[in-house]
């Protein structure tokens, strides 16, 4: 028998059980007096005027590189996008098998972590703030060619017919007919990943690309924990404005007005947009001289070092089957965690608002937070290792997943859940009937789609030690073994390029099957 | 509407635009701007760097006097850039974006195999032999011990080391835990930590986070002289044998760029140094050394096949 939707939206918590049994056997508690200290500094951030200048100007910095970047990839993305797309060649005239070629190709830069380009950029332009950038850039913008070509394929294509039957040339008709539908998965898409790019920014730093991340891990690791939360709250701040912003231009932007006459009227949106991109090109600009990125840079490459002969044996000697299993595992305990935990702990605190505005503080906390300083602080009490990797990628990821469900659920369901309520039924029961029932799917889907992220993010935890091929290419890289990182980067791409496969199925049958087909679409818009 | 739309756009780009102008004014905030703002002008300005072994504040007290120093012996506009991360800094010297680099044992020979001609300028008179020292939580009921088959009581232990790349927290340490047949992998969880540095593994296995650590012996003196390291929590276990550490790497083109003879002046500056002037005085003992003594590459042999033995340098 099949459990109905919004149960097996809570089945992957199941993973709770072996974790709880696991945990005592792992746990230490032996620096439980730093937790406590590190706590207590959660309420009294350090005011040192000198702290919070440096720490003002690392968030300028990861801000900078992360609006960078991610206008970079969006420019990559829609050009890559469209030349990938199977309509636009076909339009063009002839064959779709370059927009075939090219997204096969693509899926090389998309399944490398940003910071495995960024370590690989660092090592062939030197230390340059363009390596960021490009770090940010390069698989983001593989990122969203995929997803503008996949929309730009499934958008009906019969006012392109009808404008080339009327004698249209091809590149004419293509964006008379394409563009304007295209604008709001764009939109929707593009704001959501300026979201991904400032925590990817914040990742590069703790890995030595500057900016908070960078102030974040050395305050960290010198254990000055009040420094390190004036540097969170900032952080977390400006995270919150930026979500807020990006969902308040979403719905300005692709919401139909509720109020059709009083708004702006005809052109307001189309106006508006014209402005930000007016705004936002001279910001880029501006930003990119105060941070010294230079594309200059690209040109002037340092000589790359002689390399040793690769020593193929000492690679092949690597424990390949138990690096490769470890990650795997790991990356489907995080992935379980963070799908299953969000509905759940939403669940349990149904009944109390001032519980729900504290878990959702929490989520906020846990997206900001990057995973190896969660790592790093889980080893106070936890012995490093699997369990503690995966719940330092888990919860990171039950942020994202978290803020996801409120914000679909939010939208959907509010008559259902009164209806329900109404009838009598407890707050948990209207909850999980009312409101998550109908984003079931659609948020196992996007859970999917997020399993195979985790898997590339394994790698940032691979500090914390024993975590397979994470550990393994950090351990390479202080080596400068470059047959290993090859390698590791090799095993990498096909491991996620496997995942992507399996989670694109598992997705495609999750949204054809029951549920909401209509909520599909967009939902997926959003989150690819 | 629009209004609100409009001034909300205004804010934001704003907020954007004088967020980063606020970078250069503190210190500098990470390793990549730094070397840019140096870039720009280019040949004149001498860069040092260092490996972050120790706590940033201390880096940064020390090594904008060493520059200062450098600046008026040599005459030469000299820039402390900092770097976060061991294998940065020597993939900055490697990529020529920085001049003067403060390496360990282990970072010095990967910089000077991925850069050919780097000349060896100095080493501390600690460093001819230098050592690490095994440290313990008095909790976690390790006693001090003076043979080296000691270190078998580290087994099932938590244990961490400092950096992946640190010569005296890392290198050395897994090559005498090798001779006394404890593999990495033979500490609790099945793997060592990295805690990143000599401070954060004195702090970790004072709190109690790891039963015992290695770090370098100067920084463990120092934290025990400053109070940071509590007796009374944290004990040192055992003194490891002596081995070449920490020294001074130059570019092999400073002569090019600086002028004939460049090189030979910055090594001659750097030997100079004595506690009789006020200003070297406290660059000696941030340092936790008496001068600089001339060093050589042979020196550093050892190292090098430890470190090839280990894995570390291929």
């Amino acid at each position: 028998m099949r459990p109905a939707a919004p149960l097996l939206m809570l089945l992957p918590a199941l993973v709770l059980v072996p974790l709880l049994l696991l945990l005592p056997s792992q746990w230490h508690g032996g620096g439980g007096e730093l937790i406590g200290r590190f706590l207590l500094a959660a309420v009294q951030p350090s005011l040192d005027p000198l702290v919070l200048r440096s720490l003002l100007g690392g968030v300028g910095v990861t801000l900078g590189m992360a609006v960078l970047g991610w206008s970079a990839s969006l420019v990559i993305g829609v050009l890559l996008g469209a030349a990938s797309s199977r309509t636009v060649w076909r339009t063009l005239g002839g064959h779709p098998w370059p927009a075939e070629l090219l997204r096969r190709l693509l899926a090389i830069p998309r399944s490398i972590h940003e910071l495995i380009w960024g370590l690989i950029l660092l090592q062939l332009l030197g230390l340059q703030p363009v390596v960021a950038v490009l770090a940010i850039a390069l698989p983001f913008g593989a990122l969203v060619a995929r997803v503008i070509a996949d929309l730009l394929d499934t958008l009906p294509t019969h006012a392109l017919e009808a404008l080339r039957g009327g004698g249209a040339p091809a590149p004419a008709a293509l964006l008379t007919a394409l563009g304007p539908p295209l604008l709001p998965g764009l939109l929707s898409y593009g704001g959501y990943r300026l979201e991904c790019a400032l925590r990817s920014a914040t990742l590069l730093g703790v890995f030595g690309l500057g900016g908070l991340g960078t102030e974040l891990r050395l305050t960290m690791q010198s254990l000055e924990f009040r420094e390190l939360w004036s540097g969170l709250w900032l952080l977390l701040a400006v995270m919150l404005t930026l979500e807020a912003g990006v969902a308040r231009l979403r719905r300005r932007w692709l919401m139909p007005p509720r109020l059709g006459l009083a708004a702006g009227g005809v052109g307001r949106r189309g106006r508006e947009m014209v402005l930000a991109l007016l705004v936002l090109v001279p910001l880029g600009l501006v930003v990119a001289r105060a941070l010294g990125v230079e594309a200059s840079a690209l040109l002037q490459r340092p000589p790359l070092p002689a390399l040793p002969p690769p020593d193929w044996a000492a690679v092949a000697a690597l424990p390949w089957p138990a690096l490769v299993g470890s990650t795997v595992l790991l990356t489907l305990v995080a992935a379980c965690l963070a799908v299953g935990l969000a509905p759940l702990q939403w669940l349990l605190v149904a009944p109390w608002p001032a519980m729900k505005a504290l878990m959702r503080l929490g989520w906020a906390l846990q997206r900001l937070w990057p995973p190896p300083l969660t790592a790093l602080l889980l080893l106070f009490l936890l012995q490093p290792g699997l369990l503690t990797a995966a719940l330092a990628l888990g919860l990171h990821n039950l942020g994202i997943l978290g803020r996801l469900l409120l914000e679909s659920a939010v939208d959907r369901g509010a008559a259902r859940e009164q209806a329900l309520l109404g009838a009598g039924s407890g707050a948990r029961q209207a909850l999980l009937y009312g409101r998550l029932a109908p984003v079931a799917n659609a948020y196992l889907a996007y859970g999917a789609y997020r399993a195979d992220v985790m898997l590339r993010e394994t790698v940032v935890v691979g500090l914390v030690g024993a975590t397979g091929l994470g550990s393994q290419l950090m351990e390479s890289l202080s080596s400068f073994a470059w047959d290993q990182i090859l390698a590791l980067v090799a095993v990498y791409a096909l491991l996620t390029l496997l995942g992507e496969e399996l989670s694109d199925r598992a997705r495609h049958r999750l949204l054809e099957g029951n549920g909401s087909p209509e909520a599909a679409p967009s939902q997926l818009g959003i989150s690819t | 509407m629009p209004f609100r739309l409009r001034s909300a756009a205004l804010v934001t780009g704003l907020a954007l635009a004088v967020a980063p102008a606020l970078a250069p004014a503190g210190a500098p905030p990470g390793a990549l701007v730094a070397p840019a703002a140096a870039q720009s002008t280019s040949q004149a300005v001498l860069r040092i760097g260092a490996i972050p072994d120790q706590k940033p504040e201390k880096l940064n007290r020390l090594y904008p006097l060493v520059a200062g120093e450098l600046g008026r012996q040599l005459g030469v506009k000299v820039k402390y850039v900092p770097v976060v991360d061991y294998a940065a800094a020597v993939s900055a010297f490697r990529t020529g974006d920085l001049d003067l680099v403060w390496f360990g044992g282990l970072t010095g020979v990967q910089a000077r195999l991925q850069k050919p001609g780097a000349r060896v300028l100095a080493q501390r008179d600690i460093d001819v032999s230098f050592h690490s020292i095994f440290i313990g939580n008095v909790r976690s009921g390790l006693r001090p011990f003076t043979q080296q088959k000691g270190l078998t009581a580290l087994k099932g232990r938590r244990f961490t080391f400092g950096s992946e790349s640190s010569t005296s927290g890392r290198l050395m340490p897994q090559y005498f835990l090798q001779q006394a047949g404890v593999k990495p992998s033979d500490f609790a969880g099945g793997a060592p930590g990295f805690s990143g540095s000599h401070d954060a593994t004195i702090a970790l296995v004072q709190s109690g986070a790891y039963d015992a650590g290695v770090v370098n012996e100067q920084v463990w003196r120092a934290s025990l002289h400053d109070g940071k390291a509590n007796r009374s929590k944290v004990q040192a276990l055992w003194r490891s044998p002596g081995y070449p550490d920490y020294h001074w790497i130059a570019q092999p083109d400073l002569d090019r760029r600086f002028g004939a003879g460049f090189t030979g002046n910055l090594q001659k500056a750097i030997l100079s140094w004595r506690p009789s002037d006020p200003e070297q005085k406290q660059i000696l003992s941030l340092f936790g050394a008496q001068q600089f003594t001339k060093a050589s590459p042979a020196a550093y042999g050892r190292i090098e096949q430890v470190g090839r033995s280990i894995g570390k340098i291929r």
